[in-house]
């Protein structure tokens, strides 16, 4: 079975220490990155499964974070992280392909609470595949005898 | 805006409304009393020349009687018989009896001896053979002399006529007054300085004249003599240090005399100094009428404009005043937000401290105690705080986006009894009935329905209040009506026993359907400003 493993994408530098410090605490593996530029290059090293994401962001923003994260690496669910008045933006993302949004400020179990169901949702996602895979395989036992 | 402004505009039109129509008001009353001067001018010279037609035929008719009186005798007398000085005298007094102007009677035989005579003085057997008049009479037949003095000493004038008897020529002879004469002459009168006058062609006065002027002098006042003839002649005179006359003038007597009537010019034409004064007081009226209009109509305009103006300008304050609101609301979103991120990260450190406290209890490194209960109580707190800091930024978060407004396709006739429903209780403690005038179809129109019924609350509040204040428990009505213009607009009206009335008005399409591209955006423009406008409005009214 696979494990969760997190992302978290921020500016706040404070913010991404503690968190990690708590989230490593709880047994989570977890990977931060203060920008997004940052991201998609940890993303390349790391089997990320998660992304936790800041909407407001200097430099490269959240929303153009996601679509780069979509595009690049279409197997990692993202959740936008917001301050109330990037609600909007949020919604854009959850258009672009986030699977959900938090509203700032959040708590910790809240966060874990969403990342976990982004990631079932990821690895039932992943089961189906696999089971259709497998399905395509068997399906044509017929092909299999008429190639032999 | 400056108050030289106001004036310039107020002088602007001022100006303009006095000058336009005084143009026209001028040119009329100008050619108007140009056209009374000239048919009165007309019309009085018309008039001194008929006088003077009418005069002199009389005068010659007069002369022409007298004449014939003489020429009857001629034919019907001989001279024989009228040298018998019985005989004359009998003559005379026929002759008397037809006209009281003779004054003596004379005959003449062929050699200018004075023959036989009747009258005041003693002239027989003088001899005139010489005299102009006699050869002149001889000549012609009849003879008319000019007035002179004789040797009578006294002004008269002769009307003679020669006769023929047996191939020889006699004279009759007669004198005529010239006191009746020139009675005769005189009795002309027209105005008040009008008179008549014989002149003759030395121009010396053969009448009396009222104004001044001895028989037999010449008049100081010498007119150019008219060309002789038949004809009328008026000319208008004047001499230095006299009166400017009038005069009409005519020959008579074959061109010898000239009859002059004549008149004061400003006797003659008062008529005409007199139509001043209609003109003038009609000048004077419709100028005044012209300048009061002016008046009173740019004062009017420059108030119009003065109360636009100020109500443009409070407006554009209203209106600087709503995007500061709005600015502001902006502000302090973003403030919510950015606090927000400082929160986040709070909440994460306490998230950590309350791990790291509990790892510290497991340890044993914490000893639970009454200190020990106050650190998790104080940690609890900054929790609870957090939580509020976050309700106070969501607040204001959810504040700012409604600013924004969220218009949809909405029924009146549904929403509007709604809204009414929220107010109905108050309504009924307060013996306040409520009157719903609804219409019968649907009107749908496109409204932020948040906006709606803060305006429709807003005012039924205030409706309410009003009445309570005024009429207190004895209560009162309020009617609310929905209305579907048949031009496409809706509004609904809200009046407090007729006290006051608010209208909301905005376009919509009357087949119902969502309002699209261009017109929704009118329509959203519409009850947007429409609703901002009568939700202060409705406030302040109630206020004063």
């Amino acid at each position: 079975m696979e494990k969760l493993k997190l992302m978290l994408v921020d500016d706040e530098e404070r913010f991404l220490t503690t968190t990690e410090k708590l989230l490593k605490k709880k047994g989570v593996d977890v990977v931060t990155a203060s920008s997004g530029g940052e991201a998609l290059e940890k993303l390349r090293a790391h089997a990320v499964n998660v992304v936790i994401l800041d909407v407001k962001m200097p430099g490269m923003d959240g929303v153009a974070t996601l679509k780069e994260i979509k595009r690049q690496f279409p197997m990692v669910e993202v959740i936008m992280l917001t301050g109330h008045a990037t609600v909007d933006s949020a919604v854009v993302g959850l258009k672009s392909g986030a699977v959900d949004y938090l509203m700032k400020p959040a708590d910790l179990d809240q966060i874990l609470e969403k990342a976990n169901d982004a990631f079932s949702r990821r690895m039932g996602i992943e089961e189906r595949i696999r089971v259709a895979r497998m399905r395509g395989l068997m399906k044509s036992p017929r092909d299999i005898l008429r190639n032999t | 805006m400056e108050k030289s402004h106001y004036a310039d505009i107020r002088r602007f039109i001022l100006i303009n409304m006095i000058l336009v129509p005084s143009i026209p008001f001028l040119i009329v009353i100008g050619i108007g009393y140009y056209q009374l001067s000239r048919s009165i001018e007309s019309s009085t010279i018309a008039s001194m020349e008929r006088i003077v037609g009418d005069h002199r035929h009389m005068i010659a008719s007069f002369l022409e009687e007298r004449k014939n009186d003489l020429e009857m005798i001629v034919n019907t007398v001989s001279f024989d018989e009228l040298i018998r000085p019985e005989r004359l005298s009998s003559v005379f007094t026929q002759l008397q009896l037809t006209s009281s102007a003779f004054s003596d009677l004379g005959i003449f035989d062929e050699n200018g001896v004075h023959v036989a005579y009747h009258g005041p003085f003693n002239l027989t057997g003088k001899l005139y053979r010489d005299t102009p008049w006699f050869q002149e009479t001889i000549k012609n037949g009849v003879y008319i002399s000019d007035v002179f003095l004789g040797f009578r000493n006294f002004p008269h004038f002769i009307i003679a006529v020669a006769g023929m008897e047996n191939d020889r020529p006699w004279v009759i002879r007669a004198t005529v007054d010239s006191q009746r004469f020139t009675t005769l002459v005189r009795q002309v009168r027209i105005g008040k300085t009008g008179e008549a006058y014989l002149l003759n062609s030395q121009g010396v006065l053969q009448t009396n004249r009222r104004s001044g002027g001895e028989l037999m002098e010449k008049p100081l006042d010498t007119i150019p003599t008219p060309p002789k003839g038949d004809d009328i002649h008026t000319l208008i005179h004047g001499q230095e240090g006299e009166e400017t006359f009038l005069y009409a003038t005519a020959w008579l007597k074959d061109r010898q005399w000239l009859l002059v009537v004549r008149q004061e010019k400003s006797d003659a034409f008062h008529a005409l100094y007199d139509s001043w004064i209609p003109v003038a007081l009609i000048s004077l009226i419709g100028g005044a009428c012209i300048v009061w209009a002016a008046f009173t109509l740019t004062g009017a305009i420059v108030r119009k404009m003065e109360k636009t103006d100020a109500e443009k300008a409070l407006l554009s304050q209203q209106l600087v005043g709503a995007s500061r609101l709005a600015e502001l609301g902006e502000m302090a979103a973003g403030f919510a937000h950015e606090i927000n991120n400082p929160l986040q990260v709070i909440n994460t450190e306490l998230s950590l401290i309350r791990v790291l406290e509990e790892e510290m209890v497991e340890a044993g490194h914490l000893q639970k105690g009454e200190s020990y209960e106050e650190i998790i109580d104080s940690i609890d707190q900054i929790k609870i705080q957090i939580e509020r800091c976050s309700k106070i930024t969501r607040a204001i978060l959810k504040f700012g986006r409604q600013e924004d407004g969220h218009f949809e396709s909405l029924a009146l006739d549904k929403a509007v009894p709604e809204i009414i429903d929220m107010v109905q209780k108050k309504a009924e403690v307060n013996g306040i009935r409520i009157e719903r005038r609804l219409p019968d179809t649907t009107i749908k129109v496109q409204v932020d329905p948040a906006r709606l019924q803060q305006v429709l609350l807003n005012l039924l509040n205030n409706a309410m209040d009003a009445i309570i204040e005024k009429s207190g428990s004895t209560g009162g009505s309020i009617q609310v009506s929905v209305r579907d213009g048949s031009d496409g607009m809706a509004a609904v009206d809200v009046s407090d026993s007729g006290a006051w009335v608010v209208r909301l008005p905005w376009h919509h399409r009357a087949d119902g359907r969502e309002n699209g591209g261009i017109q929704q955006g009118g329509g959203r423009h519409r009850i947007h400003r429409g609703a901002a406008y009568y939700a202060t409005e409705a406030m302040s009214t109630h206020k004063t």
